[in-house]
């Protein structure tokens, strides 16, 4: 997946990546990624829990504006269903 | 590849995705391409309120209608589709061995957010959600790593290009 986000930030295009396999993202080298300790397939979290979801979304679009060295990686502090996701408190606006 | 080593992969898939410490000897195993060129930097330059979004995803998610991604090759299969984002909620197979997507199926929103960014999208927070988005397999290994960065990988950045995307989000599975 790093290897297609390189090719899409080389035509000017700013790219943010979720990934659940860290050692991937450390030797592929994205430019901008949020990482998540979570199993295969479910890089958004449950089926059905739209506020994990909707976080995850709007932690990568904060990695987004916030990462100034290419090639960071971020990682989330949300662990596998045993977050509450109840007291997330959303980031505000998003701008470089 | 024969039916009985894909079913050995999806059997293998299922227990990696319940239980993550056993997928260690396979990350291990499994040496993706190592970069040394210099890393591709494009930040945002607009609000996310004014850009324009679409989504890539390594999920193996496709249309029905779709050609299913070759779980034959051993190298995988570094080709695309093109996602319609307002009919694939209730229009979607997911060809992939290599991960459990029994609970994508229950909800495509955790591989692909689709509803979750037409929400954010109703309130302000992304400026718009683009129609297109794009679907490859991900595991993709071999001689078909030259195939996804060389081709196929740069296909889609310019239809995103071509269709006036400022920001992607990239989901694996």
């Amino acid at each position: 997946m790093g290897l297609i986000q390189r090719e899409i930030e080389k035509v000017g295009i700013a790219s943010i990546g979720v990934s659940i396999v860290r050692e991937y993202t450390e030797k592929v080298q994205p430019p901008r990624t949020v990482f998540l300790r979570w199993p295969f397939g479910h890089p958004l979290g449950e089926p059905g829990n739209v506020k994990q979801q909707r976080a995850v979304i709007l932690e990568a679009f904060r990695a987004l504006y916030s990462i100034t060295i290419p090639g960071e990686i971020v990682d989330l502090p949300f662990r596998w269903r045993r977050h509450d996701y109840e007291s997330y408190v959303e980031p505000g606006l998003f701008e470089p | 590849m024969s039916i009985t080593s894909r079913l050995k992969n999806r059997l293998i898939a299922k227990l990696i995705t319940h239980y993550p410490s056993l997928a260690k000897g396979f990350i291990k195993a499994y040496a993706p391409w190592e970069s040394h060129e210099t890393i591709p930097w494009e930040p945002p330059t607009k609000p996310l309120s004014e850009c324009k979004l679409a989504v890539v995803t390594t999920s193996g998610v496709h249309h029905h209608a779709q050609e299913p991604f070759d779980m034959q090759d051993n190298d995988g299969d570094p080709s695309f589709r093109a996602i319609d984002g307002t009919t694939i909620g209730g229009d979607f197979r997911i060809t992939h061995d290599y991960y459990d997507h029994s609970d994508a199926e229950k909800d495509l929103n955790i591989i692909l957010p689709l509803d979750r960014l037409r929400e954010l999208q109703q309130e302000g927070v992304i400026g718009r959600l683009a129609n297109t988005h794009y679907s490859f397999m991900g595991h993709i290994d071999g001689r078909h790593i030259a195939t996804l960065s060389g081709h196929t990988a740069k296909q889609v950045a310019e239809k995103l290009r071509q269709d006036q995307v400022d920001v992607v989000l990239l989901t694996p599975a």
